[in-house]
Order: structure tokens, then sequence, then C-alpha cells
């Protein structure tokens, strides 16, 4: 169990010794510097790129949550007409990996004038992320009693009030598992931000620290450092709300 | 009733006799659904409709010209194509792995020894990491004077020294090897959930029978775990198909060579690098295929199941 | 304030079957109205309909004289208590109690008042804070009762609303609940399959079958005189003893054959009920308490056999058949037996043959093939 643990840790150590070495001490294999955190602002613009992350994150969030919750509740207990049909074409999205579709998004994405700011990048993030949420919301909602929606109905709530005073509150666990899953996998994206974000300046921290490992000419305990900091929000989040994240990933199968 | 009231109210009312009930509560179901159906035939459903399409065309992104049938035939010539297929095909190899360690890890976790949550947070620490980090993590790890050659030098091997990434033979073994690390957090949370359901009884009963802890694992462990390592399975196929993006990104930009490219990754040198935004389009599409195939044994072997 | 009226309302399913039939129903207001019949007969949705929760497929529905075919749940002004409660999880008790009177857009200290009163005649002030889920079967019953009265609307609505309770909370609730539909003087509509709260609870009570209403009436008329044999087995327990039989003239007066023995009917019998000609076949009725076990001999005596005798500490009931023992089906079985209903002390036991008499004016009569009642003037 030890040696696992040591194993799962490796990435850290890596990180965090790398980090604290200056690009000569990291050539010649020991001693311990400070240097590298010192120039990590100068290489990397890292506060920029942290708010670039949040700002995409957070948006993208608000409208998955804001499309799927009422999507899920309409297809767990508002059933129209084909509802099923479309639930399962919808569901189905969710197997649709972007590189397939990846030419033509981005060329319509970029018609759309989107890939300048963060707005393009946001709109593929919130497709990509609708077709789980609205998957997880359903399957959570037809948990709930019918009888909860039609007592508040017969207390006088039109539909959208049963889903923004009633439906919302009660699926305040599920609003927090979508919110976490997506939260790790936007922030810890690349191909999205690579390409649907033009603006150099505008780049999340994730993509930034990729082209530059990928350009081979930045000191590695200075990508170090900024990778540590990339990875902190993630795993603060993670660690804070990890039973959010085990119950999302096992939906649906372990009831 | 008053004048004012009927004039106050007629039309809400004619409203109301309109539109029964039923019809009242589709019509809301509806409307609450189309955001989410706009978006996502928007910007998943279209795209594929115009990736079929751009497949048979000569397209640059602003100008497409028909080319038909022969740009499929040409795709298929191309060896490109061919030695990424064969990649994804030899990356496949790693799935067992990436399944096989976190069940026993899971059954470890499982005998819930001291201090097993800690391990537990720890051995899922990984899965909030992005695998661009993780690439890069990966990278030091295999490179010449990385943590590889270390270990096999402590080892007393002090002449052999490795560059896996360095050489088209071994560089897509590192890839694999690299996946399997990156699906172990995950793979194991599925495994353990699976294994927490598990009736304790169950065991019990089994071991008053008589049976021997294989025995207990074989007959009732792995069954009642068939569905999680399904779910397990199609989640690991699909991130090696379509999540592998940022490690070749960062460890080896495709190469040696084409040694590294997958099929995802061939997608984006094609469209991006290239140009050929047509052939990307159809290079897309197999890819698509390749993961519905994979969908739909998903939803076989849970049909057959029920 | 106001009264209901259904007016040939049905609902059909799909293609299947009506699952409420032509149903024609009127409350008045403040009148206790008991909805009562076997599973699936259509209670609730009945009740659905008229909150609103379920279209109405033909017919007309009206709350205080207006037409609400086609009005919203939240423009009816009723209030529902559900069979499992349905409070708000996320509510404190409250919270539930005030939320209709929220959404209305009443002023918080006018919600806070009411939900007090209502809090008090339900004795629940002490948990006005808790959440549904740290209270007991009894209090969350309360509470949902509670939500319905804080708005005091035009009527209340109840689906089973005690049949989640333990036996003795259901007595309790049964005539508190009663006593605050006579407090507030509110139409109300209770959908129950339980004949007790059926017989103790309502002014009225309307029983269904297969969607089609069979009688309304008061308990004790639907006791004493149920429409038909339907009726007649459904409310009671055990069950009104329905024997099919035979009427044959006597010499002066009308005898019923039942097996091969028979029974007497007085002179004037045939004034108050509309009996068929004479060898007509009909079901005879008769509650086990009217199966009187006595000594005598002479007319309208009937001997038969005690098959097993059940003590239920206050009275006993004792299972008596005639005729050849062995019965082939138990269809057969049930018509040659039936049930007495007596005092605790038995003084005889499984195979004595006793006598056992029914006067004449506890005898009901059904046509054996309608099953519709005898006595004249229908209902
Ligand atoms: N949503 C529905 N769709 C189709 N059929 C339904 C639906 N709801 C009820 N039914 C059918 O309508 C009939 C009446 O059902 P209802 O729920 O009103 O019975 P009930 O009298 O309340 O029974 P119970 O005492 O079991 O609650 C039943 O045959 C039932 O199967
Ligand atoms: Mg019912």
């Amino acid at each position: 169990m030890v040696l696992i643990a040591v194993i799962m840790l490796y990435p850290f150590w890596v990180m965090i010794g790398t980090s604290l070495k200056s690009e000569a001490q990291f050539l010649s294999g020991g001693g311990f510097s400070w240097l590298s955190w010192k120039n990590l602002t100068a290489t990397i613009p890292v506060g920029q790129e942290v708010l670039s992350s949040t700002i995409v994150c957070t948006a993208s969030i608000l409208i998955i949550l804001a499309v799927g919750l009422p999507a899920g509740f309409a297809f767990a207990k508002l059933r129209f007409r084909a509802s099923t049909v479309v639930f399962l074409v919808i569901v189905s999205a969710m197997m649709v990996p972007l590189q397939a579709i990846l030419m033509p998004e981005f060329v319509n994405v970029t018609k759309l004038g989107l890939t300048g700011g963060y707005l393009g990048a946001i709109v593929v993030y919130a497709a990509l992320g609708t077709p789980f949420s609205v998957f997880l919301f359903a399957t959570y909602f037809r948990g709930v009693p019918d009888e909860l929606i039609e007592a508040g109905i017969v207390d006088g709530l039109g539909y959208f009030g049963a889903l923004w005073r009633l439906v919302v509150p009660i699926a305040i666990p599920a609003i927090a598992t979508v919110t976490v899953l997506q939260f790790i996998q936007i922030w810890d994206d690349l191909l999205v931000g690579l390409l649907f974000i033009q603006n150099t300046s505008e780049r999340p921290i994730t993509v930034g620290l990729a082209v530059l490992a990928a350009g081979r000419t930045t000191s590695i305990p200075e990508l170090m450092a900024g990778s540590l900091v990339s990875a902190l929000p993630a795993m603060v989040v993670y660690l804070v709300f990890q039973r959010y994240l085990v119950k999302g990933l096992t939906m649906g199968i372990d009831r | 009733m008053s004048v004012v009231t009927i004039n106050g109210t007629t039309p809400i009312h004619r409203r109301g006799r309109r539109l029964s009930l039923r019809r009242r509560r589709q019509v809301a179901g509806f409307l609450f659904a189309l955001p989410a159906i706009a978006l996502v035939v928007g910007f998943i459903g279209v795209p594929i409709g115009q990736a079929v399409y751009y497949s048979f065309t000569e397209w640059n992104g602003l100008t497409s010209t028909w080319i038909g049938a022969s740009a499929w035939t040409q795709a298929f010539h191309n060896s490109n194509l061919w030695t990424a297929l064969q990649n994804n095909a030899l990356l496949l190899l790693a799935v067992p792995f990436a399944l096989g360690l976190p069940l026993l890890i899971a059954m470890l976790l499982h005998q819930r020894v001291v201090g097993w949550r800690i391990f537990r947070s720890i051995y899922f620490l990984p899965t909030a990491i992005s695998w661009v980090v993780l690439g890069l993590v990966a990278e030091r790890f295999f490179a010449y004077h990385g943590t590889l050659n270390s270990l096999i030098h402590a080892v007393g091997l002090t002449h052999v020294s490795t560059n896996m990434l360095g050489y088209e033979s071994t560089a897509l073994s590192a890839l694999g090897i690299t996946f399997v690390f990156t699906m172990i957090g995950t793979n194991t949370m599925l495994f353990l959930t699976g294994l927490a359901t598990l009736d304790p009884s169950l065991e019990e009963a089994a071991r008053i029978d008589g049976a021997g802890r294989w025995r207990i694992f074989r007959s009732i462990t792995l069954p009642h775990l068939s569905r999680f390592i399904q779910l397990a399975f199609v989640m690991t196929v699909i991130a090696l198909f379509s999540a592998l993006f940022s490690l070749i990104f960062v460890m080896t930009g495709g190469g040696p060579g084409y040694a590294t490219t997958t099929m995802e990754f061939l997608i984006y040198q094609t469209g991006f690098d290239q140009g050929a935004f047509g052939t990307a389009a159809l290079y897309g599409l197999i890819l698509f295929v390749l993961t519905a195939i994979v969908g739909v044994v998903q939803l076989r072997l849970i049909g057959s199941e029920e | 304030m106001a009264d209901i009226d259904f007016d040939g309302v049905t609902k059909v399913y799909g293609d299947g079957p009506p699952a409420v039939d032509r149903l024609s129903l009127h409350i008045d207001d403040g009148e206790f109205m008991v909805l009562v019949g076997p599973s699936g007969c259509g209670k609730t949705t009945a009740l659905r309909m008229l909150a609103g929760l379920e279209e109405i497929s033909s017919g007309t529905l009206r709350i205080g004289g207006a037409v609400v075919n086609n009005t919203l749940p939240k423009d009816r002004d009723v209030a529902m208590v559900f069979q499992n409660y349905a409070l708000y999880p996320h509510m404190s008790v409250a919270q539930n109690m005030g939320f209709a009177l929220k959404i209305r857009g009443e002023s918080k200290r006018e919600i806070a008042r009411k939900v007090e009163d209502a809090a008090r005649i339900l004795r629940l002030t002490e948990y006005l804070e808790r959440r549904p889920k740290a209270l007991s079967g009894g209090q969350r019953q309360r509470v949902a009762m509670g939500r319905a009265i804080v708005r005091s609307p035009q009527a209340f609505l109840m689906d089973e609303p005690l049949s989640n309770l333990d036996a003795k909370l259901r007595v309790e609730m049964r005539s508190e609940i009663a006593r605050i539909q006579r407090l507030l003087s509110v139409a109300t509509v209770y959908v129950t399959h339980d004949q007790v709260e059926a017989m103790t609870m309502g002014d009225r009570v309307a029983v269904l079958r297969d969607g089609q209403l069979q009688q309304v009436a008061t308990p004790q008329d639907i006791y004493d005189r149920p429409a038909n044999e339907f009726v007649a087995g459904f409310m009671g327990s055990p069950p009104m003893n329905l024997v099919p039989c035979q009427l044959r003239p006597g010499r002066s007066r009308v005898e019923v054959v039942v097996a091969d023995q028979s029974i007497e009917l007085p002179l004037g019998y045939a004034d108050t009920h509309s009996l068929p000609e004479a060898g007509a076949d009909v079901v005879l009725g008769v509650r086990p308490e009217d199966v009187l076990i006595a000594d005598a001999t002479g007319a309208n005596v009937l001997k038969v056999r005690v098959e097993r005798v059940e003590a239920l500490g206050s009275e006993a009931l004792v299972h008596l058949a005639w005729g050849e023992g062995g019965a082939s089906s138990s269809r057969d079985a049930r018509s040659r037996s039936f049930i007495a209903k007596v005092g605790p002390r038995v003084t005889f036991a499984p195979g004595d043959v006793v006598s056992v008499q029914v006067s004449p004016e506890h005898i009901h009569f059904f046509d054996a093939g309608t099953g519709i009642s005898l006595r004249a003037g229908g209902r």
C-alpha cells in the first residue's frame, strides 16, 4: 500500500522537487533554490492564465447547469412528445469525442466570431458537458417522487416555480456532482482551450503550460512550478468534494 | 360577474381554455429541454453532419471542393492513417493493465486496513491533475536524466540507460504506461464503489462453506463487479481514443516520426498543421465510428444482462 | 368555501378502459365526502382530476359553480394531502406549512400568524423549526394536514392520508382529521379503502367500482340499505353473507328456498320489495350480526353445521355450512356457507348442528343477474 502511495504521489514529488531547483541545479542534479518560483511570473503569466481558466470554467459550468437542470427536469417529470427519443439522442452525444467533429466545430465557431475571446471555448465546453449533466439530472430527478412536484403545483407553483423553488434546492447534491466533475474536466482540458481561444493573452493555464512545454525552450523547473500552480485548484476542489465525484462517476449503475 | 372582470380576464381565460392541462405540461417540458437540445444539436449534431459532407471534399476551412468518394479511397491509401490506427490498436494492449491494476488496488483498499481512507485519498489524487501536467511529469520520468534511469542504476545496472520517448520502438510503450497511470485513480474509484455495494455476508457465507480466497474472488467478487468493470472498460477505451491528446502534445508531439500519432492526434495534425480540413474531418468520422462501436457493444452487454 | 360538482366526469388513460366512468357526484360546501372502493377503482384518479393534476377526458367539473376543467391547479385553490405526505425535504415544518402562502405573496407576519394557528390546532408548535426528516410518521402526517389547512382553501383533497401510519396512530388521527374538518367546515374529499374510516369519518360515502359510482349515501344508509350486491359485500367486516337462492310461492306467502330448506317471508313483504316472480333466482344477503343462532325449532329456522369458530375476544365469528360437506369449488363452498357474528362465549364446537334464525326485516335481496337491490325504490 505504501509503495502504491509513493507511486501515486510521484508526480507531486517531481513537481515540488524540480521546481525548487534552479535551471543549473536541475541539470547538474543537486541543490535547492527558490529561483524558479521567483522567475515564474516572468516566464509564465500565471496570474492571467489562472484568471482565464477560472472565467472559462465558471461560465461553462453555469451554462451547463442552467441548461441541464430544466432539461433533466423535463425529461424526468414533464415528458413531452418523443421526449424519450430526444433524451436518448442527447445522452448518446456523451459518447461523441470532440476530435470526431473537431474540424466542422472549429470552422463553425470561428465563423460565428467566437474564437477571439473566451466565448468560443465556453460554448464548446458547455455543449460537451450538457449531455452528461442532462443525464445525471434526469436520473436524479427520477428518484424524486412525483407527489413532491405535484404538492408544489397544488400549492400554487407553475412549472418554472416548481423547477426553481423545489427541484433545484433538492438537487443540490447532483448540482455539486456536475460542478465538480465539470470543473476538473474543463480546468484540466487542453484541446478546446488551445484551439478555440486564439488570443494568447487569454489562454487558460493548462494551455499555457502545454504550449510552453511543447516549445521545449522553457526552463523545466519553472514549468514544474507552473504545473503545481495549475494543479492546485483542481486538487483542492477534488479533496473537498471527493464524495460527489464518486457519486457522479457511478451514477446510474450503483442503484 | 362585473364587466370589469370580464374585460380584464378574458384573454387569459381564452388561452387557458385552448391549452389543456396535459398540453401545457408538455409545452413546458419542451421549452425546458429546448436550450439543451439546441446546444447539443447545434454543437454536436450539426457538426457530425457537416463532417460527413466535408469528408467528401477538399477543404481548407474557407472553401471546399467536392471530390466525392475518391476522398475516402485516397485517405485509406495514406499510410499515416494506418500507422495511427495501428498505434491505437497497440495501445489497446494497455487496457488490461488499466483495469487490472485498479482492481488489485481496490481490493487492497477494500480490506480496510488502518488508514485506508488516507491511502484512498492519495491514490485518487492524481485524478484531479491535468493530463498536460501528468504528461510533463511522465516526460521527466522517462527522460535520459530522469527517474527511470536513476532507478535502473540504483538496482545496479549502471551501464544500462534508456530514453524511451526518444526512440520509435519504445515511445508508444512509454505513452501506454503513462496512460495506465493516469487511469488508475478513476478506475480504482469505480471498483471501490462496486466493492462497497457487495454484501459482506455473502463473502462470509462462502468462507463458512470452505471457499478459499481465490474461489471467493472468482465466484463472488468478480461477478458482482461485472457491471462496474464494463463501465470502466468503456470509459477506458473511450479515453484511449479521445483523451490522449494532452499527453501526446506535451510528451512527444506525435513522434518520433509517427510512432505516437494516434487517430485523435492525426486529426489535429492533419487539420491544423497541414490545413487539410476535409481529410481531418474524414479521420474524425472514422474515430466517431470506432467510439460508436464501443458504445454499441456496451449497450449490447447491458441489454443482454437484463 | 365552495361546493364541488362532478358532472359525468370520465378519465381514460391511453386506450384502456375508463379509470373513472361518467362520475356524477355533488359535494356540498362543508361536507366530508369519503370515496371508497377496492384498489384500482379510480379513487385517486378522481381526486387528481379535482386537483388539476390529471386531465379530464370528458364531462364537467365545477368548484364553487365555476367550470375548472382546464383551470391550472394553482388557480383552483384546493389543498391536497398526499398518501406519502410529499413534504418539501429542504424546508422546515414552518416553511412547509407556509409555502403556499408565500407563493401567494402574503406578508411574512401574516404567514407566521397562520402557521402558528395551524400548528396549535395540530399540536405541532414545538416542531416548527424541524426538518421533515426529523419527524415521526404521525408528525409528518400532521404537517401535511397543516400545509393544507393554513391555506383555508375551497376544498381539502386527501388521498389515503392515514395508510402509512400504524394502527394505533391511525385511530387517533382518524378522529383528529374529522374534528379539524368539522372545525374548519371546508368541503373535503377523502379517499380511502379502509371501511372503518369510511364509516366513521364521512358525512356521506361514495362507493366506486371499476370507475363507476355504485352508491352515495350516509354511512349508515350504505350499511343498512346497500344499493347492490357489490356495496353489500364491500362494506362491513366480515362482509354481508350473500347466498344464491330461489323464490317459491308458498301456501299464502312467498318462500325463499335456501339449499333444501326454506324461509317464509311475511305478508306485505312484497310491498316494500320489488321481488321478481316466484321461481326466479335471487341473491339473499344478511349481515353476520343478523344471523341468530337459536335453539328454537319451527318456522324460519335453518339447520346448519358449525364448521369453525373464531374467537375475537369481544365477539366470535361462527362459520356455518349446510348441505353436503365436500364442495368441489371454492365458489360453491362459499355459496353453501355463511358467517354469524355472536357473543364471545360460544357453547358449540365444530361439527355441531345448530339452528339459525334470520328475521325477515334483516334480509336483503339482490337480483341474481344485475346484483341490484330489490328493495322497493332502489336505494
Ligand atoms: N398514469 C396512468 N396511466 C395509465 N393508467 C393509469 C394511470 N394512473 C392510474 N391508472 C389506471 O387507472 C385505474 C384507476 O387508478 P387509481 O390510481 O385511480 O386507483 P385507486 O382507486 O386510487 O387505487 P388504490 O386504492 O390502489 O390507490 C387503475 O386501473 C390504474 O391502473
Ligand atoms: Mg390510489
